[in-house]
């Protein structure tokens, strides 16, 4: 009978679980995925007992998967939708936001490209198509390739949102990450894309464009201090959401990330240190 | 780190999305493999069906026209004994969808949801039909004009149409000359809590001999508590048929027939959702001018296992099994119960064809 009771407790466990003893899952963002595997790695080297596993696929899918409960946080370079919160709700599911990092998007030309300043509306145009030649906004006459992300991006969606403001060209060749865009516009000098800022960090043969702010300065999203002051039109916050304040393995990586060290990462991942609008909202989900 | 390593593979490989764009189109299939036991009094091993069949084969391709157009057209292909050829194809969406601003709303015509009780948001979790479906009452799709959309802050979904009132199935001579009013709210005012209530009227206004179906009424509010791993959703149906009946003199009497009933589903998942385990009750009355039961008022409970070895996601085609057991027992004096065993093989998976033509 022990035995059976035994082995009734091991499956209950199993089935309960599934889920090893100290695995956090995170889902989602692709943008996120370097700086989070990143962070993942530096928590695993102070935290060994517990391992963190990141996969990409885009905000949406990360959502999608908080909601479902199948990860422990869910990476996402855009807020959620109300479409989104009401599914969670009904299914129990408490989203509770994070910015664990700030984004400058940039906007990167062929760095053989001399467009070095852009306005958001002209972005804009050039993204729906009705700017067709680089001679319309100061540079050879050439014609332009778009590269963007694809829809189940947070990145796509941010972008639309913000900048496009309308319908996508059809033209625009959609990417499946950062990397990719950052490949394909250093490979094309005729190219235009966007990605998070992180991924300049290293790159070559492109450059970011400074983009004209409220204040009519144009400012470069790899300038740290106008991005922090929110100067750059592009500024975003970085986020994860988890169901209810974080817990357990989750909560301590989300700590790990937001602490000094997990910060310092960031900055070495070519992102920006969360402000202190964000630490106040971090804390307060955090239920400090 | 190498399992860092084998995750960020699997994420750069995939490609397929959940979101199309303008110019793309979506091809989905979704099929449903089953083997039914219909025994009485679990006779299995002397039933009075047993049989393989594909039970839904639903195809759909969903096109994006323009970031506030997209249309969809589904055609179910499944296992038939109407026909000669074992099969049948059954048209059960094609709609244009239109959002006329920013924001949620959505402006759908055609053959879409039926926004009635619980028949449009079933999501066969429990494999059998809901509640509104099994007793006949009303399908899970018709023709009509809807409004529909989400409120602000995720607070809840809204819904309000007018179809034709006969359902997916009914076409040509079938519809009769009076539209269905249909409307439906949900909201979740706390994690964990929805409530809603939906309602439709139909003045039917058909006459059989003396005998003319003057209207329909429905009414179904609802409610679905979810907490951690459990949730029980339960919905109240009233369905009112207002008939009127001339004799030899002229002389009219109107006579209410009043049917109602409840079903619960409970589910508790596990295993971050790939175990589900699902437990089914109902009760339906039948019943003319509260003078009791006419022989049709029944009992319905069952349970079941889903097992999903993988859902659906960007670039994973989706795959469970579902093992359910429902037992039907009519109120009648005498009546045995009617058993129904099922395993089910579901599959569904989908591709983003960039450029349609015509896109």
């Amino acid at each position: 009978m022990r035995r059976l009771i035994a082995g009734f407790a091991a499956a209950g466990m199993l089935l309960a679980g599934f889920a090893l003893a100290g695995e956090v899952m995170v889902k989602g963002s692709d943008t996120l995925l370097n700086l989070v595997q990143r962070l993942a790695e530096q928590f695993s080297a102070v935290v060994p007992d517990v391992t963190v596993s990141v996969t990409g696929g885009g905000s949406g899918v990360g959502i999608n998967a908080i909601i479902n409960g199948e990860c422990d946080i869910a990476d996402a370079s855009r807020e959620i939708k109300s479409k989104e919160v009401y599914t969670a709700r009904e299914a129990g599911v408490n989203p509770v936001q994070i910015a664990i990092a700030i984004d400058g998007l940039s906007v990167i030309v062929n760095e053989g490209n001399p467009v070095s300043e852009l306005t958001l509306e002209q972005i804009g145009a050039v993204y729906r198509g009705e700017i067709k030649n680089w001679s319309e906004v100061g540079g050879p006459s050439r014609k332009i390739t778009l590269y963007g992300r694809q829809p189940s991006s947070g990145t796509f969606v941010f972008f639309r949102d913000v900048v496009v403001k309308g319908e996508y060209a059809t033209a625009m060749r959609q990417m499946n990450g950062n990397s990719q865009i950052v490949e394909a516009v250093k490979s094309d000098e005729t190219g235009i894309g966007y990605v998070g800022v992180g991924y300049l960090r290293d790159a070559t043969g492109v450059s970011a464009v400074a983009v004209r702010n409220e204040d009519g300065e144009f400012v470069s999203p790899l300038d740290a201090e106008q991005v922090n002051a929110g100067k750059y039109p592009l500024t975003r916050p970085l986020l994860q959401y988890t169901n209810g304040s974080p817990k357990g393995d989750a909560r301590r990586f989300i700590e790990f990330e937001l602490s000094g060290a997990g910060q310092q990462v960031v900055k070495e991942e070519g992102f920006f240190p969360v402000t202190a609008d964000y630490i106040e909202q971090n804390e307060s989900a955090l239920g400090k | 780190m190498k399992r860092l390593q084998v995750f960020a593979a699997l994420a750069a490989a995939v490609t397929v999305l959940f979101a199309i764009e303008p110019g793309q189109t979506e091809l989905e299939m979704n099929g449903w493999f089953r083997y039914t036991n219909e025994s009485e009094s679990f006779g299995v091993t002397e039933p009075s069906a047993s049989r393989f069949s594909l039970e839904r084969g639903y195809v759909r391709m969903k096109h994006q026209w323009a970031p506030k157009f997209e249309s969809k057209l589904t055609i179910d292909i499944h296992s038939s004994d109407k026909y000669a050829e074992g099969a049948t194809v059954r048209l059960k969406e094609a709609y244009l969808n239109y959002k006329p601003g920013g924001g949620d709303l959505n402006l759908t015509a055609g053959l879409q949801k039926h926004y009635f009780s619980s028949v449009y948001s079933w999501d066969y979790t429990n494999p059998f039909k809901s509640l509104a479906d099994a007793q006949g009452l009303c399908a899970s799709a018709d023709y009509g004009l809807t409004a529909n959309g989400y409120l602000p802050a995720g607070f809840g979904e809204y819904q309000a149409g007018i179809y034709n009132g006969e359902g997916y199935k009914g076409a040509g001579k079938n519809v009769n000359l009076s539209p269905a009013l249909v409307g439906n709210v949900r909201v979740a005012p706390l994690t964990g809590v929805k409530v809603g209530v939906s309602g439709r009227y139909n003045a039917v206004g058909k006459t059989s001999g003396s005998v003319t179906e003057k209207n329909v009424l429905g009414v179904a509010p609802m409610l679905k508590l979810a907490f951690g791993p459990v949730a029980v959703e339960g919905e109240y149906i009233i369905w009112n048929h207002t008939n009127e009946t001339t004799d030899t003199l002229g002389a009219v009497t109107s006579t209410d027939h009043v049917q109602s009933g409840l079903c619960v589903v409970p589910v508790v998942s596990l295993a971050k959702r790939r175990f589900e385990v699902h437990g089914r009750f109902d009760m339906w009355d039948h019943k003319q001018d509260g003078e009791g039961d006419d022989g049709k008022s029944l009992l319905r409970y069952g349970a079941g296992v889903n097992w999903h070895p993988q859902r659906r996601e960007k670039g994973k085609p989706g795959v469970a099994l579902q093992f359910a057991w429902l037992r039907t027992q009519l109120k009648s004096e005498g009546s045995e119960p009617v058993d129904e065993l099922i395993a089910q093989f579901r599959f569904e998976w989908s591709t983003v064809i960039p450029q349609f033509i015509g896109g």
